[in-house]
């Protein structure tokens, strides 16, 4: 029964072969994400999402702006989708070819969605994160901003913004920059509330370290899980945001357009029989938006193992 | 050793630290919670002084308002000829070198995202130039030093055990060569097993790096074990200070003699032997001390006079201080016979 001598040592000289970089907890948490099946299918349909906007355009045969007057007037019967005549999704009710206006309105809509969600991580999870670790007065008065800043109306801002400075995706881009990160940042200062009691910032502070480096290396790295997940959610959020500013047609302008934009124009066909107008954008638009819930569950279920 | 004439490394003057209590609609200050209300003691250098007392009395407080963690009510603090008290945090940062902390919870003392190396590496990030390399090699020679492979610098902290992590944190505080380290019950969190590898470890480091230390721990026999002097609290006050045995074998305090009493005792005749004091009631609130001495609510040998004033923390036998209303003529007579032997361990 007893382990016998050599085996012992075979053991200890295995040990001592295992200088093995150990594996941190982001690494744990990528393989628990990785056997989450829903979460790695719809991580692959973003993928081919993105690809399909970023490489569709390739495969058109029209340019999204060019208008085929040909076909004016008789769209219902020679503008259905078809490969033949190289509409692969038909054409909209000006002639345009909508498959390359659905791969660019694509393109635009993740652009925003992605946009938002990068400014909402930058700029609210630092900001968060300082008024959360200073406390007190500092974080009161930073704090006080952000609700200030939320209880303004912000659509009816936004829409005021779009028709005083004119129509332009840098407006669209700026006005959802102004509110994406407002949720982030309390959601960060309420994560660094309970990281900046832990040992380990108290250990960093009893060691000297400088606040500014005490944020940046032990608080954000830990409320890193939270604001990814949250950042996944907020993406489709910022994609319906602006599909509904172009839905009411003050967002993104023509002859450029968005996933949002087309479904308003498809929308207004639809009733005649031009189905096609709107099924294809919409069914973009929610294969995006399911593939980022989804995603964005399977993060939180690899970044919070607690819950599971 | 009690002949050597030593210097304080740390000498601590009537340091107070002192919660403030808001409440109400406007959040107005209704009081304050006092932690720490007038601690007086030094520590010598290469001694330990061991602070016990039983949970909320105050250790951790101190400890850290030792070290400046907080903001202090009041009080002067000289580590190494150095008034730090009153200094801001800001200017605080370039003195932290000298004094490190060790941490009661090794796992949340230890950042999760980061490795070993990392963790030890950065107090010398922060405080020392030098290449990269250089720094690595002195995070292995730590390792070394407290018993940790240096295989395992690439690891993160849950990769270990408890033990190992007390470990890391250790090398942790050694990184700057500090000449004082308050340990904040560094193993009360530990198996009775690690717990005597670690001391053993602190004692070892002690004397290879000539270290001080303000052992923080609520576990008698094993200050009884490390500790040089004993430093005994209640409720925000040191009660009693004295070298570790005659503080063990002559306890002058009430309370001391309660708590030395509540040792459990291995052999089963002696236990009979001895007499188990029992304190009634609770500790009263910090917040609202009773008048007079703090302990006067619980001291089975109370006294009128103990209810109205507060007793001196004094010198009533050469090297031992105590704080108690017991002792008042003892005084003179005590400090007549001390002599000069006494003066020593004053200042």
């Amino acid at each position: 029964m007893l382990p016998n001598r050599a085996a012992v040592e075979g053991v200890a000289d295995q040990m001592a072969l295992a200088e093995v970089k150990g594996r941190s907890l982001w690494a744990d948490a990528r393989i628990r994400f990785f056997r989450n099946r829903a979460a790695v299918i719809s991580l692959v349909m973003l993928g081919l999402v993105a690809a399909f906007a970023l490489f569709g355009g390739m495969f058109a045969q029209y340019e999204p702006d060019f208008v085929n007057f040909s076909l004016i007037g008789s769209n219902a019967y020679l503008g259905v989708p078809s490969i033949e005549t190289g509409h692969y999704f038909g054409t909209d009710s000006n002639g345009r070819d909508l498959f390359a206006r659905t791969a660019m309105g694509t393109g635009i809509s993740l652009m925003v969605g992605v946009v938002g969600a990068l400014v909402a991580v930058i700029v609210g999870t630092l900001y968060g994160a300082t008024a959360g670790y200073y406390g007190g007065r500092v974080d009161g008065i930073m704090m006080r901003i952000v609700d200030v800043l939320m209880s303004i109306p912000f659509m009816f801002v936004l829409i005021l913004m779009l028709v005083i400075f004119g129509r332009s995706i840098f407006m669209l881009f700026l006005g959802i920059g102004l509110i994406s990160w407002l949720d982030m940042a309390r959601i960060a200062r309420g994560q660094t509330l309970t990281i900046k009691n832990k040992e380990f910032v108290e250990v960093a502070v009893a060691t000297g370290v400088r606040p500014s480096k005490i944020i940046l290396r032990h608080i954000v790295p830990n409320l890193l899980g939270i604001v990814i997940v949250y950042a996944t959610l907020l993406v489709p959020n910022m994609i319906i945001f602006e599909s509904f500013i172009s839905f009411l047609g003050l967002g993104v302008q023509e002859p450029a357009t968005s996933l949002g934009a087309l479904i308003n124009e498809g929308s207004r066909t639809m009733q005649f029989g031009y189905m096609w107008q709107i099924s294809f954008p919409l069914f973009f638009f929610v294969l995006t938006i399911f593939a980022f819930f989804f995603v964005g569950d399977g993060l939180r279920d690899a970044l919070d193992p607690k819950d599971r | 050793m009690f002949d050597e004439v030593k210097k304080p490394l740390v000498s601590v003057r009537d340091l107070k630290m002192h919660f403030p209590i808001y409440a109400g609609l406007l959040r107005r200050r209704v009081g304050e919670v006092k932690a720490v209300d007038g601690v007086s003691f030094d520590v010598m250098e290469g001694e330990t002084l061991g602070l016990v007392g039983e949970s909320g009395c105050g250790k951790s407080t101190c400890g850290r308002a030792v070290l400046r963690l907080y903001d202090i009510t009041s009080g002067s603090i000289q580590i190494d000829n150095r008034e730090i008290g009153p200094t801001p945090q800001s200017q605080l940062r370039s003195m932290r070198p000298t004094m490190q902390m060790v941490f009661q919870d090794p796992q949340a003392s230890l950042n999760p995202r980061m490795t070993v190396e990392d963790i030890i590496k950065e107090p010398l990030d922060e405080h020392t130039k030098g290449t990269d390399a250089e720094k690595r090699e002195k995070v292995g020679e730590l390792m070394d030093a407290v018993g940790l492979n240096r295989k395992f610098a690439k690891r993160y902290p849950h990769a270990f055990s408890g033990g190992q992590r007390q470990r890391i944190g250790i090398a942790r505080a050694l990184a700057l060569n500090p000449k004082f380290i308050v340990c904040d019950e560094p193993i009360a969190a530990l198996d009775v097993s690690i717990q005597a590898q670690v001391v053993n470890l602190l004692e070892d480091l002690q004397e290879q790096f000539g270290l001080t230390y303000l052992f923080i721990s609520h576990d008698l026999s094993m200050v009884r074990h490390i500790a040089t002097r004993v430093a005994v609290m209640y409720l925000g006050k040191i009660v009693e200070l004295a070298p570790r045995e005659a503080l063990y074998a002559d306890p002058l305090h009430p309370y001391t003699k309660a708590l030395l009493s509540a040792v459990p005792e291995p052999d089963p005749s002696l236990a009979r032997a001895t007499e188990r004091i029992i304190l009634q009631g609770d500790v009263p609130s910090p917040s609202n001390p009773p008048k007079g001495c703090n302990f006067c609510t619980r001291c089975p040998s109370v006294m009128d006079i103990c209810k109205d004033v507060e007793p001196d923390y004094r010198e009533v036998r050469p090297g031992r201080f105590t704080a108690c209303h017991l002792y008042n003529e003892t005084t003179d007579a005590a400090d007549a016979t001390a002599g000069h032997e006494a003066e020593e361990h004053t200042t």
